[in-house]
């Protein structure tokens, strides 16, 4: 690839339980924004100091998307800890996103 | 005030026959979309489309949401054309969008990264058309129609605000329930294609048609087409009649007698059918016809519908008739077939492809009563009228042999055959007469267009020196003597 993605994030940290969440969005719209929002506090919520999120905005770079097969947006992959699981959309039923993120225990 | 109406700018398709039918091409800068049902050929259309475009220097970018690339690249290459080679130099993208198959929905999404990626392309290779394959498997993500619908409607208004040649194509279902579900999509295209595959009396039989072209004339009927060796063909049977050729010279039928009884012979460029029961000589007089043209080194095709090459040939050896050295020296072409082994459409293709390498002065079509076995009456007179149409607008002689079932052949429809008789500028009936020693042949002209002939029924017998007239045939009468005879007659 000729181009780096722009603001490449940190190095996933490989470390039991540390989750890797990569947002795919559309620049600044409205759903993909509403996925951000969605994520930060579920993450704030149930992942605590124990996860990294990644964004990646497709009109910036095409090449990662094709790279992950994102046809729509937003998309959210958990990179970590395997098995990798996709979620469609902005992420507003968050008992869906926990249960696709193996993180309700029971409690959903 | 009446101005002349501005055509609107279209993209040759530069696919056999459609051009024609949609009379230019493709709206340029805006949406077709082409339906039909599984194996109808959308997605050959589409990269029939592309590849040509590609090939002429226009770069194009195919979406895929079904089949993979490299399948998507093995297809093109049956049709002759390299897809890699083109995507090496940049005339041709194309993307896989196949969505994984398990994701999770949670709230609304669209279809932003397929545009970032399809955006991404375009602009690496310059492209302006574009083809997207098989929507119908994009939309299955969406539950509800208005999510559909939305989808669709930023789809099109982005492919026409980057003022792109768009293709769509869409899986229909033979169901008619299921053309509703794509009725938004019918309607907010510019120009919609149906493509349709049907099995008629057991043989499969492809039918393109225009739906709809906003801002152009388009050609209504239902098309025939076929998958020839490189792309689709179509035939546009009304828009070729009217450009056939005046019926040219006179050409020796190969008969001394019959060339007297019709002044001079055949006229070059006409339809001509002999007509008989079996067993009159209706091959010995075609191949007579085949065997004297290639002696003056005009180009023969032979189709024969009911014997192989071989049996055609020793068949002809008894008459003395020998074709090996004229199919030899290249002059004549035995093409054979089984008129049951495909559909009529196939035949046709074949056919053509075989006139366009072999450029025959003459055609031979042995015989056109075989015709109904390519599946139906319809089907041969589909053939037929499209064959001699296309041969006579190529200035090319057709002999076409019918065999009559039985009886006297005075009924017209059986005597030209299928009922095309409107085409057939000239008749020639041999038939038996049972005397009371023995059955004699009787050859007549019953008709020549542009061209006086004889009217009287010749006696003729088949030795092993080919045709002969015991009796001198009479020369046609002249108009005084034919009007005369008129008046004295009944």
């Amino acid at each position: 690839m000729s181009k780096p993605p722009p603001a490449k994030p940190r190095p996933r940290k490989a470390q039991c339980g540390h989750y890797v969440l990569r947002l795919f969005m559309a620049g600044k719209g409205s759903n993909s924004q509403k996925a951000l929002a969605n994520l930060r506090s579920l993450c704030q919520e149930h992942l605590e100091g124990r996860c990294t999120i990644e964004t990646v905005d497709v009109v910036q770079d095409f090449e990662a998307a094709v790279r992950d097969n994102i046809l729509v947006t937003p998309a959210l992959i958990l990179v970590a800890p395997l098995p990798r699981v996709v979620v469609l959309g902005n992420l507003s039923d968050a008992p869906t996103v926990l249960a696709a993120l193996r993180l309700s225990n029971g409690d959903a | 005030m009446r101005g002349k109406r501005q055509p609107i700018p279209k993209v040759p398709t530069k696919i056999a026959g459609l051009d024609e039918i949609l009379e230019g091409g493709l709206p340029r800068g805006r949406t077709t979309v082409v339906s039909g049902g599984p194996g109808s050929g959308k997605t050959v259309l589409g990269l029939e489309f592309l590849c040509r475009g590609a090939t002429a220097g226009e770069p194009g970018v195919f979406v895929t949401f079904e089949e993979r690339a490299p399948a998507i690249r093995l297809n093109a290459l049956a049709m002759g054309w390299d897809l890699a080679a083109l995507e090496k130099a940049g005339k041709i993208a194309i993307i896989e969008a196949r969505l994984p198959g398990e994701e999770i929905v949670s709230g609304d999404f669209d279809i932003q990264g397929l545009l970032a990626i399809v955006d991404g392309h375009i602009k690496r290779i310059g492209a302006r058309q574009i083809v997207m394959d098989a929507l119908d498997v994009l939309l299955r993500i969406y539950d509800d129609v208005k999510n559909e619908r939305n989808e669709l409607s930023r789809l099109h208004d982005w492919l026409t605000d980057q003022g792109l040649t768009s293709v769509l194509s869409v899986k229909t279902h033979h169901d008619d329930n299921q053309g509703s579900q794509y009725e938004f999509l019918d309607f907010m295209a510019d120009c919609v294609i149906r493509l349709d595959h049907r099995v008629l009396g057991q043989v499969a039989t492809r039918r393109l048609r225009v739906i709809k072209y906003r801002g152009s004339g388009f050609g209504t009927n239902e098309y025939p087409y076929v998958f020839g060796e490189r792309g689709i063909v179509l035939f546009p049977l009304t828009m070729a009649e009217l450009t056939h050729q005046p019926l040219g010279t006179k050409v020796s039928t190969g008969l001394k007698g019959l060339d007297l009884m019709l002044e001079g012979g055949f006229r070059r460029a006409s339809c001509v059918l002999i007509s008989g029961n079996s067993g009159t000589g209706k091959t010995t007089l075609a191949s007579t016809f085949a065997r004297a043209a290639c002696h003056r080194d005009e180009r023969v095709l032979y189709l024969n519908f009911e014997e192989s090459k071989e049996a055609m040939i020793s068949g002809m050896l008894s008459p003395g008739i020998d074709l090996r050295p004229s199919i030899g020296d290249k002059t004549l072409l035995v093409q054979t077939a089984m008129p049951e082994s495909t559909g009529s459409d196939n035949h046709l293709n074949r056919v053509m492809e075989t006139i366009v390498a072999f450029k025959p002065d003459h055609l031979i079509l042995d015989a056109v009563s075989a015709c109904v076995r390519m599946g139906s009456k319809q089907a041969a007179f589909d053939f037929m009228m499209r064959l001699v149409s296309v041969v006579k607008e190529r200035g090319i002689t057709s002999i076409l042999t019918n065999q009559i079932s039985s009886g006297i052949a005075n009924d017209d429809e059986e005597l030209s055959g299928i009922g095309f008789s409107s085409v057939v500028d000239a008749v020639v009936q041999l038939r038996f007469v049972e005397t009371d020693e023995e059955m004699i042949r009787q050859m007549l002209v019953v008709k020549s267009r542009g061209s006086a002939h004889s009217n009287r029924r010749q006696r003729y017998v088949i030795t092993d020196r080919g045709i002969e007239f015991p009796d001198t045939p009479r020369s046609p009468p002249g108009r005084a003597r034919k009007v005369r005879r008129k008046d004295g007659g009944k």
